[in-house]
């Protein structure tokens, strides 16, 4: 006994550790195309950008330093802040030498949670199975000096110690252009457009408030990343505020409350939305997609696309929004795709893409 | 219940102070900051109550002429003096025009709109009093070079307010309040008012993409809407909808949308809309 | 005479210590390893020490008020037992908020080589005890509680679990009453301290000294049955859980009223330390430090002597739970509550059982080697120690230190308090800017005490730290962002420029720069004052405030008293053996 108890605790502490740490490795040659998908996502999981590459097909034609620019970001732009947190996977198709992986990722970002699905073509190299994972080549601007001579607005506020009667600068005069309520699985989601009718830039932002039939405010919210903050004279922002689980016929009455104030801007970057058009994805969903250009010589580190959908009538039906996960470098066109709600895809008459932006070295 | 005895104790003490009370006779009303003189009969010492608006003060003064000076009655309202439990009230007035103070809103306003100015005049003497007399005062917005408009009207209760159409022109305008030699100034920016009308041209870029370009953009006052203000120019083909939101610069705005063998080019700024050119088709 | 184990020792030599090491010395010892690093002030930067100083500068104000509107809208102090943060909250009138914490943690780190000469007494004989009362103070596990953790309550109720164990021992074999008394007014003492010690720690403490106790009936004067020994060991815990009871209350009721619900919060320490080796480093490597040459010695010592078994399976089942994620019995032992703990502790708990058989190791080093020996111990116990504090100051928790002052006197100007705020990249230092700045949070740095249903969803602990939590932490900082006019939630101070893309896509400006740009205030202006939140019953009545406010203090007041009255007759006694011819030196064990 003296001398069996401690080699029994030894060896029962022993398979305990192992218990816990010995899995497969993960770094092993995938044997299922869902496996090398797994292995490859898994390793993105875990920032290990060499390890993912060591799944990727060499017909993907993608170079390492390429593959980890796509996976892990560059220039400080949405994938820089990301890491993927969860992700899920399905085999589409199969055959011995080739298949369809449809993979669901979920990253955890600077800006909240974004969701991506992506179909990946998984090819059989070297008796194993690797995935192919395109890059696109972005294509090389010419050296050349964009001169920048947009204006800014700064602003002289009143001092401390000026008389009460002494001037101020009015905040802007901004005005709720449309607005539109609807209701959208159990929740009740205010809809509309906001225009700058100043000729002066103004940081906006809308918020409602819900009040029930017994005049008591059921619930407050206000438009969020749902809008462009900053409006510069006649600019038109649309703004989606939403109401998780409230429904439509508890609701009395609703209080808009549009705030502006007066804030130094910059009437730069100027972006462009080329070619959008309303589509199908992979899945067989509604999206809109396009490519935004910008058109000044810095670099817009995340853009955010807000886009406006309107009935015949003119009316604003459906207001969606999503963050690009590349940054726009100038004069280089980034694809983007942003969800469309199917049900009203067949409703949609027209729509109105603007895009909003965060500089990581200029402050508005 | 109070008992008799003791009210009668108290009544005689009360008729024996008010025979001993002295006369108090103060002027009627007093210009603030201007002292008075009060008069109280009899002689010897004697303790002075002075209640006002402004506060109130308590000291040893020699029956007879009592000075009360400018610096304790600068603030108008009625005061009350108490001199050996007899008491007298005066009114302290107002003292001349000395300043004005000039709310003036807003502080930007489009062109050419109706009663879109307002100004507000608060008339005040160098101790912060509001002066009610009515005095005339006048109320002028003008953009430098032009005769603008002016409005003459009297003082009511100190106040006194006007309401102007902003002038045709662009441009900072002087909005002057001016009371006898009182003048306040402040500036009412007054800018272009929406675009009356935008004309856009477009023509083929060496690249092949379609430069547009607006004629300079105005109100229809003819002022030119300011720079950096947003004008969306679009264009609908077979590939699509593409936009820019462009800043007018210099008066003018342009951008550059994608080539197209034929597509519908639009512009607007706001909510006002401008003309449209098939490209491809003729225009 | 019970003799424990074999004879361990050769013939001392003249030159090495042969004899117990009296306790002053050891408290000198103590003192002089540890007060000046606690003059320093070097948990000041520690993980917890700050938080322990916002609950202590709290009762500093408003002893008998424990609702606190400083963090997360509105909490509740009764969801955190009170005692070392009252003890704290009472010396800072005399030397400040963080001199009241280090006086408090040096008084709690002088207590610990008493509980541990008590406890391994109960295990060795006298000079082996005291070897195991001196390591305390070396022990690199309560270097990185005090240093890196700042976990006061924790060594606080360690070190009074520590005292109370003899006492239980005593009262389950003897019956003595004055034993009851002592060890349930200090178990009292120590639950107001810490209540997760208490509740997992005290287990694991005291069931080895119940087996010890069942072990010596034979010993007993009185020749107690197992099963009454059986009895008044359920009868101590019964009375001692009913005292607790009463002494925590008002934490019961927080915690039946609002339960704790949230989705479990990743921490390094439930990390598998092979896997993870920066966690095994942080929570096994560094605490362990010499101890882990000492693990095949405990492993035979404890299996080879009858006595030392309960101690050796208590300090292997402990061990086990210290190394988080890297086995799965934590798992299976404690269920959902493994989410929940952090298990730096249990390897706290681990090295303090392990004292004991170091103990007899020293004294078998010491007695062979003599002089050498006593300095390769001595080298030993000072890296062990050495190595964790360097750890501490050279792999700090944060990466600088910020000057708050600039953002407290914002906070405490003009009208500013009128409104909430949040810090965004500020680590520990949040708890340290709450403290002095007069305008409340909805951030807050003890994640129990949440009732804000934005926070209490996700799986996230603070908003600071928003990032590290993945997508729940980011999901719970939107969720707040999103009803900031709600809450008065008016500034920001980010001190990572993660965050800037969501507060500037949010509606967020920055409007003043700290520290030459180190950190950014950003402001939302159009949201109004900050209103009371209403959290309903959650708000603890004026009579728990009173009783808040009176009974843990009391219970620990009560035991400093108890503990002064005199034992009926010694727990040992050091008595003089003429040394035998032989190199075997008989041992006389406590009784």
């Amino acid at each position: 006994m003296n001398k069996l108890l401690p080699v029994l605790l030894i060896i029962l502490a022993a398979a305990l550790i192992a218990a816990a740490t010995i899995h497969s490795s993960s770094l092993v040659p995938a044997t299922t195309p869902e496996g090398a998908v797994r292995a490859l996502l898994n390793q993105v999981k875990a920032r290990d950008a060499v390890g993912a590459y060591q799944y990727v097909a060499t017909a993907s034609n993608t170079a390492p330093d390429d593959f980890k620019r796509d996976v892990f970001g560059q220039e400080s732009n949405l994938r820089t802040y990301s890491s993927l947190q969860l992700f899920d996977t399905k085999v589409l198709r199969e055959d011995d030498q080739e298949a369809s992986v449809r993979a669901n990722l979920e990253w955890a970002s600077a800006v909240g949670a974004v969701r991506d699905t992506r179909d990946l073509k998984v090819v059989r190299e070297d008796n194993s199975w690797k995935v192919i994972w395109p890059v696109q080549s972005r294509p090389k601007v010419p050296p050349q000096v964009i001169p920048v001579n947009y204006l800014r607005w700064d602003i002289v506020t009143r001092g401390l110690d000026d008389d009460w009667g002494a001037q101020n600068v009015d905040a802007p005069r901004v005005r709720i252009i449309s607005m539109n309520p609807v209701e959208k699985d159990g929740d009740f989601i205010l809809l509309g457009e906001i225009e700058n009718e100043d000729t002066v830039p103004g940081f906006v932002s809308v918020a409602a408030t819900l009040i029930g039939k017994d005049g008591q405010v059921i619930a407050q919210e206000e438009s969020f990343d749902k809008i462009s903050h900053v409006l510069l004279p006649k600019e038109i922002s649309p703004f989606r505020i939403d109401f998780p689980n409230v429904s439509r016929d508890r609701i009395k009455s609703v209080h808009m409350q549009p705030n502006a104030m007066l804030v130094p801007a910059s009437a730069d970057p100027v972006m462009g939305v080329m070619h959008q058009a309303l589509n199908k994805d992979a899945r067989g969903h509604s999206v809109l997609k396009g490519e935004l250009m910008n058109q000044s010589g810095q670099t817009v580190n995340i853009p955010h696309v807000l886009a406006t959908f309107y009935d015949s009538a003119g009316k604003v039906i459906w207001v969606s929004d999503g963050y690009v996960d590349q940054s726009l470098a100038p004069m280089t066109p980034v694809a983007f795709s942003i969800g469309v709600r199917d049900d009203l895809a067949s409703q949609i008459h027209s729509y109105r893409v603007t895009v909003n932006q965060y500089t990581r070295d200029r402050v508005q | 219940m109070f008992p008799l005895r003791r009210s009668l104790i108290l009544g005689i003490v009360c008729a024996t102070v008010l025979t001993c009370a002295a006369q108090v006779r103060v002027p009627a009303t007093v210009q603030a900051g201007s002292g008075t003189t009060v008069q109280a009969s009899g002689s010897g010492s004697t303790m002075l109550y002075l209640f006002g608006p402004g506060g109130a003060l308590k000291r040893e003064v020699q029956r007879g002429n009592i000075e009360i000076s400018g610096q304790e009655l600068k603030v108008a309202g009625r005061y009350t003096v108490i001199v050996d439990g007899d008491s007298a009230s005066f009114f302290v007035t107002a003292a001349p025009l000395q300043k004005i103070a000039f709310v003036a809103h807003p502080s930007r306003v489009p062109a050419a709109a109706s009663r879109a100015v307002q100004g507000s005049a608060f008339l005040f003497d160098g101790f912060q009093n509001l002066v009610l007399t009515p005095i005339p005062v006048t109320f002028r917005l003008a953009v430098e070079g032009d005769n603008g408009e002016e409005r003459r009207t009297s003082s009511r209760d100190g106040v006194a307010w006007v309401q102007l159409n902003s002038g045709r022109r662009s441009g900072p305008a002087h909005f002057v309040v001016t009371s006898g030699a009182i003048q306040v100034r402040r500036i009412v920016q007054q800018v272009a008012a929406d675009p009356c009308s935008i004309r856009m041209s477009a023509l083929r870029a060496p690249d092949g993409n379609i430069l547009v370009e607006t004629a300079p953009v105005q109100d229809c006052s003819g002022n030119a809407v300011p720079d950096g203000t947003i004008v969306t120019f679009t264009s609908v083909d077979a590939a699509g909808r593409s936009a820019v939101d462009a800043r007018i610069k210099r008066g003018i705005a342009r951008a550059e949308l994608p080539a197209s063998r034929s597509a519908t080019l639009s512009v607007a700024a706001g909510v006002v809309l401008g003309n449209e050119i098939h490209w491809g088709g003729g225009q | 005479m019970r003799k424990v184990g074999t004879p361990l020792m050769s013939k001392p030599r003249l030159t090495a210590p042969s004899r117990s090491i009296p306790l002053f010395v050891i408290l000198l010892v103590t003192l002089a390893v540890h007060g000046p690093l606690l003059l320093m002030q070097l948990p000041s930067n520690s993980y917890d020490a700050n938080t322990h100083m916002f609950f202590a500068g709290h009762y500093a104000n408003h002893w008998f008020s424990p609702w606190n509107e400083k963090w997360f809208g509105g909490m509740s102090q009764t969801t955190y037992p009170p005692l070392v943060h009252q003890w704290i909250a009472l010396f800072s009138h005399v030397f400040g908020l963080t001199g009241g914490y280090m006086f408090v943690q040096l008084i709690v780190i002088l207590l610990l080589p008493v509980g541990m000469y008590r406890y391994a007494l109960l295990w060795v004989p006298e000079r082996e005890a005291s070897y195991a009362a001196l390591g305390t103070a070396f022990l690199g596990s309560l270097a990185m509680l005090v240093y890196q953790s700042g976990q006061l309550p924790t060594t606080a109720a360690a070190a009074l679990t520590l005292n109370a164990l003899p006492f239980f021992y005593s009262w389950t074999r003897d019956g003595s009453m004055l034993s009851l008394l002592k060890g349930v007014v200090i178990s009292m003492a120590g639950a107001a301290a810490h209540h997760v010690t208490f509740l997992f720690g005290a287990v694991l403490f005291a069931l080895p000294v119940l087996w010890l106790s069942l072990l010596d009936r034979e010993e007993s004067e009185q020749k107690s049955s197992s099963g009454a020994m059986l009895v008044r060991a359920v009868m101590f815990g019964i009375v001692v859980v009913a005292s607790v009871v009463v002494v925590l209350l008002p934490y019961f009721v927080s915690l039946r009223q609002n339960p704790i619900t949230q989705l479990p919060i990743p921490h390094g320490s439930r990390d598998n330390y092979i896997l993870s080796p920066h966690s095994g480093m942080n929570f096994w490597i560094i605490p362990m430090g010499s101890l882990i040459l000492a693990i095949p010695y405990i492993l035979f010592k404890g299996s080879a002597e009858r006595r030392l078994r309960p101690l050796l399976f208590g300090w292997y089942v402990t061990t086990l739970l210290g190394l988080g994620g890297t086995t799965p019995i934590g798992r299976l032992l404690l269920g959902r509550a493994y989410e929940v703990l952090t298990y730096e502790r249990f390897t706290f708990w681990a090295t303090l059982m392990a004292l004991p058989f170091v103990g007899l190791l020293a004294a078998r080093v010491i007695d062979r080697w003599a002089r050498r020996g006593a300095v390769l111990l001595g080298v030993a116990a000072a890296f062990s120690c050495a190595m964790a504090v360097s750890w501490v100051v050279f792999n700090p928790i944060n990466t600088g230190t910020l000057n708050l002052k600039p953002m407290i006197d914002f906070l405490n100007r003009e009208e500013h308090s009128k409104y909430r705020y949040i810090t965004l990249g500020f680590s520990n230092q949040f708890a340290k800017l709450s403290t002095y700045a007069k305008a409340g949070s909805l951030d807050g740095d003890y994640n129990s005490a949440r009732l804000l249903p934005e926070m209490t969803t996700y799986g996230a602990a603070q908003l600071y730290n928003s990032k590290y939590f993945g997508t729940a932490g980011m999901e719970a900082l939107r969720a707040v962002l999103k009803h900031a006019d709600q809450y008065g939630l008016r500034y920001i101070f980010v001190h990572d420029r993660y965050y800037e893309p969501l507060l500037a896509f949010a509606g967020w400006r920055p409007t003043e720069v700290y520290d030459n740009g180190a950190t950014e205030l950003w402001t939302k202006d159009d949201v109004p004052p900050a209103k009371h939140i209403d959290f309903g019953n959650a708000v603890p009545p004026p009579w728990q405030g009173v009783m808040w406010g009176l009974v843990p203090i009391g219970a620990s007041l009560l035991a400093i008293l108890v503990v002064l009255l005199p034992d009926r007759r010694r727990y040992s006694e050091t008595l003089e053996f003429p040394l035998p011819e032989t190199n075997e030196l008989p041992l006389r064990e406590a009784n």
